[in-house]
């Protein structure tokens, strides 16, 4: 039966079918990485460009990152203690989301970004310690409205630096690269 | 062009008699069997429960385990000491060769058994050559709260720190790595070494017998280099080579 | 699969679905997008991604052992022990650590409730100002008289303002009682201790300094009063240091418990004679020290005794030399040694025997803990025949309106009793109660309170410690569902009702309520903190999770004539007819109410290692004779009621007594807990004691096959009963 299959595909009008199925998957396959690509929509075209042109540091919204695994977003109070006192604020479009979040108390979703999977355990503060800038690995944040990933963000990634590095340092190469700091 | 250091070196790098880093002395004349490391346990470390169904197969998701045996008959009966059993960390693990994908390996910087979850390809290798019975399969989905709706709350109590694990993943416990990171990266921002002490298991910090102390077996300082060095230790199937970081006291 | 269709084709097909499966999903980060929400206004103390711990209490038994809980972003993940708390200094039991099951446990009430039908599941949700308002009409439009309360072992704050309300308005005294309290027989205890020591309290028994304990009973290593404390005693006493040798420890009952099992002797004593024993230990003991013997032991027969107890005499005399010999002895009553209709007379016996060893107020014997603050004395709960006059004044249609907070009397009292038989006279029943329990699921109303984890309050530490305690409770996260303080609910109605409610309770809610009781101890001395005024008070109080003594403050019994009164051990009655005796034991890793949280269900016992229900426990040869096997399901017939339990082999167990744990068998209570398992509090009849406590070991039953089977789910069948055959099913 199989056979049968087989010797069907090998003749010429068999061959196109394989190449029309073969077109449609690669271009399925296309599509499908363009989607997962693509940032996702947020509640606020927020621009960071102009909050870094204002001279505001990336730890001041987001302090966790000197502090412990995640860098946070800043409450709603922090946004509004500058936001309430430009009278743009009230009227413009684009914020009103947080301009109803202040009125409702509900908080405005965000939709992180810069994400790890659940089995990657990822910690700012020993890479801020070491001496990282945060556009080493988000990019430059004075060119980016809403934020995007400069590069994917996967284990090669991770890896090239880790060994960057740490070469020459037989302590720090042993740590690392070890499976167990970042997984478990 | 592949060269040696893509290639993950398995098994122990330390020859037999060497210590480890991290170990664990558990006393049983202590122990009292009452499953308080257990629900510690799986309180920290995201353990599932498995139901009434699947435990009754032996699926069920313990890290850690008490065993108790029984001498004698009626009435010359005697419970064994009861026998706390989690992951030994073996120095020469038998679980890490043969696991296919790499993903039962040897951290290098902890001295522990990792369990890489994302690796893990579900061939249930290790279990079958683990001599204690300790690794723990998900053979169903039992983190997943879009078949189990009571998940959806009683999610809200999962450790951010540890791995959610699915099915087809093989599991096990880990010395709570989470805490030894956790513990080595405050000391390393306040510029010190970690103290012995300092942190411990979730199973030995619940013990209401105190009969599990956790740290550092290379120091021999530290409290767990000093109980393990009393003459009543033994490790378990310690004659099979597996260099195991877990010492028993036996008697009183 | 056709026989045309080869491996080799198959692999063939299943690489390409492979490659085209690899292709469309192995692109990037997955498309799983989260959202995530920002605080509104972070607490300052909080930064992101990082714990905040809060001290508190712990509820799940009323031990009052002090908890930290660490939370993150507004979650609570994990209960620890705070570490310099004087009842568990850290440590904690499994059902504290479970405490999280019960918080986010999906079968909560969410919401206030009226139910349409007594007995059955349909509900309205009403508002929070109708439900305050329909307690308010219930207090104000009823006689004081027609009024009562009954509450669990816990807390103690909302017991101290209905005990205030009571005082004030006249309505019934609130009836305090709890299913661990009856199987620990508390009031035989505390009668026994008034009746030998002149103090009707909890004795503390210090195992950390003996060197020889012999406990009758008491089963202090699985849910006994205070059981992470007493746990902490026991490691004390095994370990031995440069001051003093490893203890020994004798246990005397007719069922290895856990705690028998660690025992380095078990005495397997014919139900009913623990009290006999210790008394002819006493009589063998004071012969073997060679002093003038003493009344309260001369009327024994050391021989006849070993004969109805089943203990040879030289295991007697042994035993007799030892608690002689040792220079620090101690004897402990308790468990179902007291749960017979002689258990006063054990309890008395065996309390006397510390008086033989000459231990009293000493390290290593028997004291009186101190009294917690805010109390004049250890007020005991009621007893199981005080629980019967209840129900009995709820049948004859004495009260209008009941309220229930924190017990769960339609699971926990024998169904001899028919509290919900009698329930059907009581005009209305409210109940306060977290969880849809059997005793909710009577009740015209459900106003849920928090869960204590989202609760302010405090709770004496009544046993265990050696200062005196009052271990503090506060919010750790807010409230997960619509739920509300029983305190401020009742706060609220009392407002509304007026009169003499009103000016009962003059407080704006639960924190000022709970400020005004703990202020009479601002400027206390010897405290582990002193604060000039209230608010500074309060800050430490909830920092540290409570405030205790620091020295510790035992008080020594006074017995002046202990060994000279004459001690009563009567012969047990059993009732009921059949050849075993029945011994229920509360379920150590389940307690009275940890059944709804799949964890402790997934626990194995610490015997049997059977997980997620129950079973009956009978001596192999036994059960052989009666050709029973494990599993085999077997119906046991009571005076009172009959059950359908699986059977267990269970190797250390006297061949004429069986046993079963107390803990599963709810017909409600959430989906782990209901339709799982029986319930032994259907086999018990209204028996009691001296003291009034339930003789609830008092009981021959019968068994009956029923050639079914239903197979227990067990940890052990993956490595055999006797360890033989490692990953076998037995």
């Amino acid at each position: 039966m199989i056979k049968r299959i087989f010797d069907w595909l090998r003749q010429p009008l068999g061959l196109v079918a394989v190449g029309i199925a073969f077109l449609a998957l690669f271009s399925l396959a296309a599509y499908g990485i363009y989607y997962t690509q693509q940032p996702p929509a947020q509640p606020i075209q927020f621009p960071h460009k102009t909050h870094v042109a204002f001279g505001i540091q990336c730890l001041y919204c987001h302090p966790g990152a000197e502090r412990g695994p995640s860098p946070g977003l800043p409450s709603t109070a922090k946004c509004w203690a500058c936001h309430q006192q430009i009278a743009k604020t009230q009227t413009s479009l684009l914020l009103a989301p947080l301009v109803e979040s202040v009125r409702t108390g509900v908080p405005v979703q965000w939709v992180p970004v810069a994400q790890v999977p659940d089995f990657v355990q990822y910690n700012h503060r020993p890479h801020i310690a070491a001496g990282l800038n945060c556009e080493d690995c988000h990019g430059d944040l004075t060119k980016m409205t809403i934020y995007e990933n400069p590069q994917v963000m996967n284990m090669g990634w991770c890896l090239n630096c880790h060994k960057e590095k740490s070469a020459g340092n037989p302590e720090l190469e042993t740590k690392l690269l070890d499976c167990g700091t970042c997984h478990y | 062009m592949m060269n040696k250091s893509n290639i993950p070196e398995v098994g122990a790098n330390f020859a037999e008699g060497e210590q480890g880093k991290w170990g664990m002395v558990i006393d049983r004349d202590l122990c009292t069997g009452c499953q308080a490391c257990v629900a510690a346990c799986s309180m920290e470390n995201n353990v599932a429960f498995v139901g009434e169904e699947d435990s009754g197969y032996g699926r069920s998701m313990h890290w850690i385990r008490i065993e108790r045996f029984w001498e004698g008959e009626y009435p010359e009966v005697k419970m064994t000491s009861q026998q706390p059993v989690l992951c030994q960390q073996c120095g020469h693990a038998p679980c890490e060769p043969v696991c296919p994908p790499f993903a039962a390996v040897h951290s290098q910087a902890e001295q522990l058994n990792l369990q890489v979850y994302n690796r893990c390809v579900g061939t249930r290798y290790c279990a079958n050559n683990c001599p204690y019975q300790v690794r723990v399969f998900n053979w169903r989905d039992y983190t997943d709260d879009r078949l189990d709706p009571a998940l959806v709350t009683l999610k809200n109590q999962y450790n951010p720190d540890v791995t959610v694990r699915r099915r087809g993943v093989m599991e096990k416990c880990t010395f709570c790595i989470q805490r030894i990171h956790k513990a080595q990266d405050k000391a390393k921002s306040e510029g010190r070494e970690v103290a012995d002490g300092e942190f411990t298991t979730a199973c030995a910090q619940a013990c209401p017998a105190n009969a599990i102390t956790f740290g550092r077996v290379d120091n021999p300082e530290s409290l767990v280099s000093q109980l393990a060095g009393q003459n009543r230790g033994s490790k378990l199937l310690e004659e099979l080579g597996t260099l195991p970081q877990v010492t028993y006291l036996n008697g009183g | 699969m056709s026989k045309n269709f080869s491996r080799r084709d198959f692999l063939k097909l299943a690489g390409v679905g492979a490659a085209t499966t690899a292709v469309l999903t192995g692109c990037g980060p997955a498309s799983k997008y989260v959202t995530r929400q920002q605080y509104l206004e972070m607490p300052e103390y909080n930064y992101n991604g990082q714990s905040t711990y809060y001290a508190t209490t712990c509820r799940e038994c009323a031990a009052a052992c002090g908890l930290v809980v660490r939370t993150m972003q507004g979650r609570a993940l994990k209960v620890d022990g705070t570490a310099n708390h004087p009842v568990n200094f850290g440590k904690t039991c499994a059902r504290g650590q479970a405490a999280l099951h019960g918080l986010y446990n999906p079968d909560r009430v969410t919401d206030p409730v009226q139910r349409t039908a007594r007995g059955g599941d349909a509900t309205t949700i009403m508002g929070w100002d109708a439900a305050v308002q329909t307690v308010a009409d219930a207090l104000k439009n009823n006689q004081p008289s027609e009024i009562a309360f009954l509450m669990g072992m816990a807390p103690d704050h909302l017991f101290d303002l209905v005990t205030d309300l009571a005082k004030t308005t006249g309505i019934n005294a609130p009836v305090r009682f709890g299913a661990l309290g009856a199987f620990e027989s508390r009031t035989t205890l505390s009668k026994a201790s008034e009746v030998v020591f002149g103090q009707a309290s909890i004795p503390f028994f210090d195992m950390g300094g003996a060197d020889v304990v012999f406990s009758f009973g008491a089963n202090f290593l699985e849910t006994w009063l205070s059981p992470v404390a007493y746990t902490r005693g026991f490691s004390n006493m095994r370990r031995a240091n440069h001051t003093k040798q490893r203890g020994y420890f004798v246990q005397f009952e007719p069922r290895m418990s856990q705690t028998a099992a660690k025992a380095d002797e078990w005495i397997p004593v014919v139900p009913g004679t623990e009290g006999l024993v210790a008394l002819a230990i006493g009589k063998l003991a004071a012969e073997a020290r060679g002093v003038s013997m003493p009344r309260a032991f001369a009327g024994v027969d050391a021989a006849d005794v070993a004969v109805r107890s089943g203990v040879k005499l030289e295991t007697l005399e042994r035993l007799a030399g030892m608690f002689a010999n040792s220079a620090s002895a101690l004897a402990v009553p308790g468990g179902a040694a007291l749960g017979q209709s002689n258990g006063l007379g054990t309890a008395e016996a065996v309390l006397t025997l510390n008086a033989l060893a000459d231990n009293l107020g000493k390290p290593g014997g028997v004291s009186f803990s101190p009294v917690s603050p805010l109390n004049d004395e250890y007020h005991r709960p009621a007893s199981m025949k005080e629980m019967q006059d209840f129900i009995q004044q709820m049948a004859a249609g004495k009260f209008k309106v009941l309220f229930v907070h924190g017990v769960n009397p339609a699971f926990e009292l024998p169904a001899s009793l028919d509290f919900a038989g009698a329930s059907a006279n009581v005009g209305q029943i409210i109940s306060f109660s977290t969880f849809p329990d059997e005793t909710a699921l009577l009740a015209d109303y459900v106003f849920p309170d928090h869960h204590s984890l989202e609760s302010w309050g405090y709770q004496r530490a009544a046993t265990g410690a050696a200062q005196s305690v009052l271990s503090g409770a506060q919010p750790v996260v807010s409230p997960y569902f619509n739920t509300r303080s029983t305190v401020d609910v009742l706060l609220a109605a009392a407002q509304l009702a007026g009169g003499d409610f009103a000016t009962a309770l003059p407080f704006a809610d639960e924190y000022e309520f709970i400020q005004n009781k703990v202020s009479v101890l601002v400027g206390e001395a010897g405290g582990l903190f002193s604060a000039p005024d209230l608010p500074t008070f309060i800050a430490y109080f909830q920092q540290h999770g409570g405030w205790w003594k620091t020295e510790a403050g035992f008080v020594t019994p006074s017995a002046p004539d202990a060994l000279n009164r004459n001690i009563n051990v009567s012969e047990a009655q059993f009732a009921g007819e059949g050849e075993f005796v029945l011994l229920p034991f509360v379920s150590p890793t389940l307690g009275e109410a940890g059944a709804n949280k799949p964890w402790l269900q997934e626990l194995a016992d610490p015997t049997t290692t059977v997980m997620w229900n129950t079973w009956v426990e009978i001596n192999p040869v036994t059960a052989h004779e009666l050709g029973l096997e494990n599993d085999d399901v077997v119906k046991i017939v009571s005076e009172a009621g009959e059950l359908e339990v699986p059977v267990y082999l269970y190797p250390a167990i006297r061949p004429d007594v069986i046993a079963i744990p107390f803990g599963q068998g709810h017909t409600a209570y959430g989906r782990y807990a209901a339709g799982r398992g029986a319930n032994p509090a259907k086999l018990m009849g209204p028996h009691f004691n001296e003291a009034g406590d339930i003789a609830f070991a008092g009981m021959k039953v019968k068994l009956e096959k029923t050639g079914r089977q239903q197979f227990l789910s067990r940890l052990e069948s993956r490595m055999g009963v006797y360890g033989e055959g490692m990953g076998e099913e037995h």
